[in-house]
């Protein structure tokens, strides 16, 4: 499936009922790679904090003299096509993409927290119109979704981190539904509701703590699948706005040099890609880790 | 069993609803019309406010979507603005390099996904399986428009082996149809395959794990025969649902393949009506997107029932 | 032994000279003409409509030539010969009383005549759809004095009005056609016109079908095809491999990125023509920053043109010293464009009073090319003072936000009329209403000189006033004037006989296949 589309609907969840043998031995293979998905991300951060301070040149400086220079001493990925050092600008486009990444999944899964929590409680008719319309958001292809809501909201890092938050707002909203209706039915519960307890105060002594869990879980695991699809947007146009740099934007400006300078789309696409896997990893691992819980 | 099946339909058309009034909204809430970017060449303000009352562009929006709403009771999606024609055959006319993109793409992902989950699965925490779950992992962390240019790059300007671009209907054209599809396929079927493996190889790890499968084994069957009898057959299930979700999805989701191997199909079909502000056009394509989604999903789910009967819908 | 044929590549073309093409039988060589083949072309887009009248597109354009017909039609120089119409006068300045040609018949066999001329004219100014309608508003009646000649009766005096005949709005579509196929015609041209080759079949976004008129009147050279069949293909890295790979024989245009790599290439012919395009940035003189000229003079003297044209249109095209191409006869070689001075920036900055420097928003189109070049506007701007950000739209909106005057700077890309009135006129008159004048420019002296260039008919004297009006343009700055483009067309060796005219049309009638 087109990875990108892929990358806006939420990860398969955990296969349940492993065995403990294969279990614990899949524990084990897993850990071995989570510290270097830590490793990634930690990197990715440092990187994107220092940026003023790593990237050798000025990532917004023409040198229209010396456009599409290949990757060397003085350039170490080369020059696009404005004679800007490709280096300069991977590095500056680290903080984009995590921004974009962890944004636009705070504020899917507050508004999915919200919505969830809004329809598991009212139940009924509120129910029946927020999972209605989170349907409405899932029955469309999420890449289309996405370009119909930048076309409106306007091109530029905003526009992407709210439509992005749209997209992904269903997964959390089901996820927060699914707490409070098992967690509404349990016996403390009833009996707390039976003393008088508010929802409200059942909502926050019960069903947020057990939520946080499988929310934190789901959100970790979409941060990369965020980043990737903030590079889709930035790719179609829609996004970043020039000259400031983004992966996918600079992958899109370098499609018609592939056969000149191939290296102003692999040098941000090799970024996107290491990024992306290293924090696959730790989402990977927080889930594991927190496996048992979830079950719990 | 109808009465499932239309139950669960009745229920898809508030959604539908939501849907369409939604992107109705969005649309009209974007600057520039459709007018204006027709007759880009023609400053003769006259002639488009005509144009626009003869579309109906100059009554309020609540009155405009009821208009579609009521002609599409009748059955009629509308014509696009920018040639004409009627909305159906414009996405018919679009639906086939879609289609045959999707088929050739889920053809080449089963080819790769099988193999390499049972060998995984089987092998399980060996090398094989260590390779199957990083390719499936790469697969998935793949920026699919990275993958894309990567294939072009090294088959297409490297190579010269395949055209990197543009459509030939292999229907028409035979081979070289089919060579014209080829990248973009691979593009999408190693994606898919990705994320098929993964399904089907944790699947069968927890089938295999099963005390039936053990008893087979017990029974000294070869392992073959334990595979093929007994567990694929089980562990299938899930990735009939995987799928059949992403069926609907490639038709109408594969707006980057579609854009960088420049095919005519339904994803690009959607992004240059809403460049274009082609209002009935993009509203009839989204509706028959999602139409084509929710449809896809039931049948999912009643195949679902099919395979394994302690599922049945309710 | 096949020679190689290389066509002529355009030379300078300030001095006056067009591109040429191998025209048939016109240098040494063992082979002329053939007959036969299918010539195919690839385009940007699919076509619209087949319906002159009614079409906004450029590309319809193209087709057009090839199977309609204007009265009169361009040569090389852009200078106005003979279609249609054999000849013409001007009594007075409103009268235009064209002599027809005879023995013209559509390819539904009809005759072509001054009851068929009247007919379209009457359609262009009276059918509701008709995007022609301010193209011909300056004709006021249309008189058959007899078959073979037509008398055009004008408002007023308009000198331009010869060359907006030579495209569209001077067609001539078969009234029988129009009136037993009615909105048909959109799809169907089929019998439609008179030109050298006739409309077959059109299956959208697939392919255009036209096929050679055995019957077509002009007896001296073409056409020579067998047919011609048009390909709509938008992406533009696809067009130019499906002509390297020899799978389309022609392509209307090769990004400038593209043009050095293309030209290596042995299989493929690349012919350089110089289009009537200019390519600007309108500037809202309505609010501020630009309702103050000093400031708008100062974003002027902080653009460095000839690195724009170097460094983003890597030399395909010619700095532009205002809205006239050099193509045009009228195009002063007199006046330079406006050359970069810092100097003068902090100058003109402490005149507007904004001696710091200011900020403003660039509205410009989602493409490639206009972000580069935005870009490096904005940096060359930068070393002047002056922060411009780069807002991005797509061509829907900016044609809105350009008409309802919601923008600081827009960039504003004109694809170019023959007649130099075509590349002025609408952008710099004082128009109440929703205009091409995005701008918002109201210029007494200009407004003069723009109807005076209407009124008088020789062309030197009206050369003058265009220099006069360019002079104030560089003055007022309603638009910064980039560049006009170089539109390079690429050709599989095979073809030959090409002969490009600056308004970009490719008419095929002379071309053949080796």
């Amino acid at each position: 499936m087109d990875t990108s589309t892929r990358a806006f609907v939420f990860a398969e969840p955990a296969p349940a009922g492993s065995d403990r043998r294969w279990g614990a031995l899949r524990r084990a293979a897993r850990a071995r790679l989570a510290p270097f998905g830590a490793a990634v991300l930690l990197a990715a951060i440092v990187v994107a904090l220092a940026a003023p301070l790593l990237s050798p040149y000025d990532p917004l400086a023409q040198d229209l003299g010396n456009v599409l220079a290949r990757p060397g001493r003085v350039h170490w990925l080369g020059t696009d096509n404005v004679g800007r050092d490709v280096l300069s600008r991977v590095i500056w486009g680290t903080r984009v993409s995590l921004v974009a990444g962890f944004v636009s999944v705070a504020i899917a899964a507050a508004a999915g927290g919200v919505l969830g929590m809004l329809a598991g409680y009212a139940g009924g008719r509120a129910d029946g119109v927020v999972m209605r319309l989170m349907d409405a958001v899932l029955s469309l292809p999420p890449l289309v979704l996405a370009l119909a809501l930048g076309a409106v909201l306007g091109a530029g890092l905003t526009g992407v981190l709210l439509a992005l938050g749209v997209v992904y707002t269903p997964a959390f909203a089901r996820l927060m539904r699914g707490q409070v209706l098992s967690v509404k039915t349990r016996d403390y519960v009833e009996a707390a509701r039976a003393l008088g307890a508010s929802g409200w105060w059942i909502a926050r002594r019960h069903v947020l703590p057990n939520a946080a869990t499988p929310i934190v879980v789901q959100a970790s695991l979409s941060v990369a699948f965020a980043i990737l699809a903030e590079a889709s947007l930035s790719f179609l146009g829609l996004g970043i706005q020039p000259p400031a740099a983004s992966w996918g934007s600079m992958i899109n400006a370098g499609r018609g040099y592939l056969q000149q300078a191939p290296w102003i789309v692999f040098g941000p696409g090799a970024a996107l890609f290491v990024t992306v896997v290293g924090l696959n990893f730790v989402g990977d691992a927080i889930r594991d880790g927190l496996d048992p819980r979830l079950r719990g | 069993m109808a009465e499932v099946v239309l139950r669960r339909l009745l229920a898809t058309v508030p959604v539908l609803l939501l849907v369409t009034a939604g992107v109705f909204a969005l649309l009209h809430l974007t600057p520039g019309d459709p007018v204006d970017a027709m007759m880009a060449e023609s400053a003769d303000a006259s002639t488009k406010e005509s144009l626009r009352r003869e579309l109906g562009l100059d009554r309020p929006i609540a009155v405009q979507y009821a208009a579609w709403m009521g002609r599409l009771l009748r059955g009629d999606l509308g014509r696009s603005i920018r040639n004409g024609e009627p909305v159906l055959e414009n996405v018919s006319r679009r639906i086939r390099p879609s289609l045959q993109l999707a088929l050739l793409a889920m053809a080449i992902a089963l080819t790769i996904a099988f193999p390499v989950a049972i060998a995984s699965a089987v092998r399980h925490n060996t090398g094989v399986d260590r390779l199957g779950t990083t390719f499936a992992l790469f697969g998935i962390c793949m920026p699919n428009f990275l993958l894309a240019l990567l294939l072009i790059f090294v088959f297409g300007v490297t190579l010269r082996w395949l055209p990197i671009s543009g459509y030939l209907d292999p229907l028409e054209e035979g081979w070289s149809g089919l060579r014209s599809l080829i990248l973009p396929a691979v593009t999408l079927g190693l994606a898919l395959a990705a994320v098929i493996t993964r399904t089907l190889r944790s699947s069968l790890l927890e089938v295999l794990a099963e005390d039936y499968v053990r008893t087979a084994r017990a029974k000294g069957l070869s392992e073959w025969v334990v595979i093929r009898g007994h567990v694929l057959k089980n562990a299938l299930i899930p990735v009939v649902t995987v799928l059949g979700l992403q069926l609907g999805t490639l038709i109408g989701g594969a707006v980057i393949t579609e854009y960088v191997f420049a095919l005519p199909g339904v994803g690009r079909l959607v992004v240059d009506a809403v460049f274009a502000r082609d209002y009935p056009l993009v509203q009839g394509v989204i509706l028959l997107i999602a139409l084509g989604f929710i449809v896809s999903n039931l049948l999912v789910d009643l195949l679902y029932g099919y395979i394994d009967p302690r599922i049945r819908l309710r | 032994m096949v020679t190689r044929r290389d066509f002529v590549k355009s030379c300078a073309v300030a001095s006056g000279a067009a591109v040429v093409g191998l025209r048939p039988g016109a240098a040494a060589a063992a082979d002329g003409p053939k007959k036969g083949g299918t010539l195919r072309v690839g385009f940007y887009i699919e076509a619209a409509t087949m319906d002159p009248h009614l079409s906004g597109s450029k590309v319809d354009r193209q087709v057009y030539h090839n199977i309609y017909e204007p009265l009169v039609t361009l040569d090389t120089r852009l200078g106005i010969k003979p279609g249609l119409a054999e000849s013409w006068s001007q009594p007075d300045p409103k009268t235009l009383v064209f002599k027809l040609r005879r023995g013209v018949k559509f390819h539904d066999g009809t005759d072509f005549n001054a009851e068929a001329a009247k007919f379209n004219f009457d359609r262009m100014k009276t059918e509701p759809k008709s995007i022609r309608k301010g193209e011909v508003a300056n004709i006021d009646t249309v008189e058959v004095v007899d078959a073979a000649t037509l008398k055009v009766n004008l408002k007023k005096a308009d000198a331009s009005l010869l060359a907006t005949l030579t495209d569209r709005a001077g067609m001539m579509i078969s009234p029988k056609v129009v009136q037993e196929r009615g909105v048909e015609l959109g799809r169907n041209a089929r019998g439609a016109g008179t030109g050298p080759f006739e409309f077959v079949e059109w299956v959208k976004d697939d392919h255009l079908l036209i096929k050679r008129n055995e019957s077509y009147w002009n007896k001296q050279g073409g056409p020579y095809l067998e047919r011609v069949r048009y390909r709509p293909i938008p992406d533009d890295t696809v067009k130019l491999q499906s002509l390297q790979g020899g799978e389309i024989d022609v392509i209307d245009y090769v990004q400038p990125r593209d043009v050095a790599a293309v030209k290596t290439d042995k299989n493929v012919t690349v012919v350089d023509v110089p289009s009537l395009a200019d390519f600007a940035y309108q500037l809202n003189h309505g609010r501020p920053p630009f309702n103050v000229k000093p400031l708008r003079q100062a974003v002027a003297y902080a653009i460095d043109l000839d690195q724009i044209v170097k460094g983003v249109w890597l030399n395909v095209g010619y700095p532009a010293n205002g809205p006239i191409p050099p193509t045009s006869w009228a195009y002063d070689k007199a006046i330079p464009p406006i050359k970069r001075d810092l100097a003068k920036v902090k100058a003109r900055l402490a005149e507007g009073g904004k001696p710091g420097g200011f900020e403003f928003t660039m509205t410009t189109n989602n493409i490639p090319l206009s972000v580069q070049e935005a870009e490096v506007i904005q940096a060359q701007l930068r070393e002047a003072g002056i922060t411009m950000k780069i807002r991005l739209v797509d061509a829907s909106t900016l044609i809105s936000d350009g008409n309802a005057k919601n923008f600081e700077m827009i960039s504003f890309q004109w694809s170019g009329r023959p007649d130099p009135d075509g590349n002025v006129y609408q952008f710099f008159k004082t128009t109440p209403g929703t205009s091409f004048n995005w701008s918002g420019i109201s210029h007494p002296q200009l407004d003069a000189l723009l109807d005076r260039s209407r009124e008088v008919s020789a062309q030197a004297e009206r050369k003058k006033i265009f220099s006069e009006v360019t002079k104030i343009l560089q003055d007022e700055l309603p638009m910064i004037f980039i560049v006009h483009p170089i539109e390079p067309k690429a050709f599989s060796q095979r073809v030959q006989g090409y002969e490009a005219i600056p308004d970009g049309m490719m008419r095929f009638k002379d071309v053949w296949l080796k």
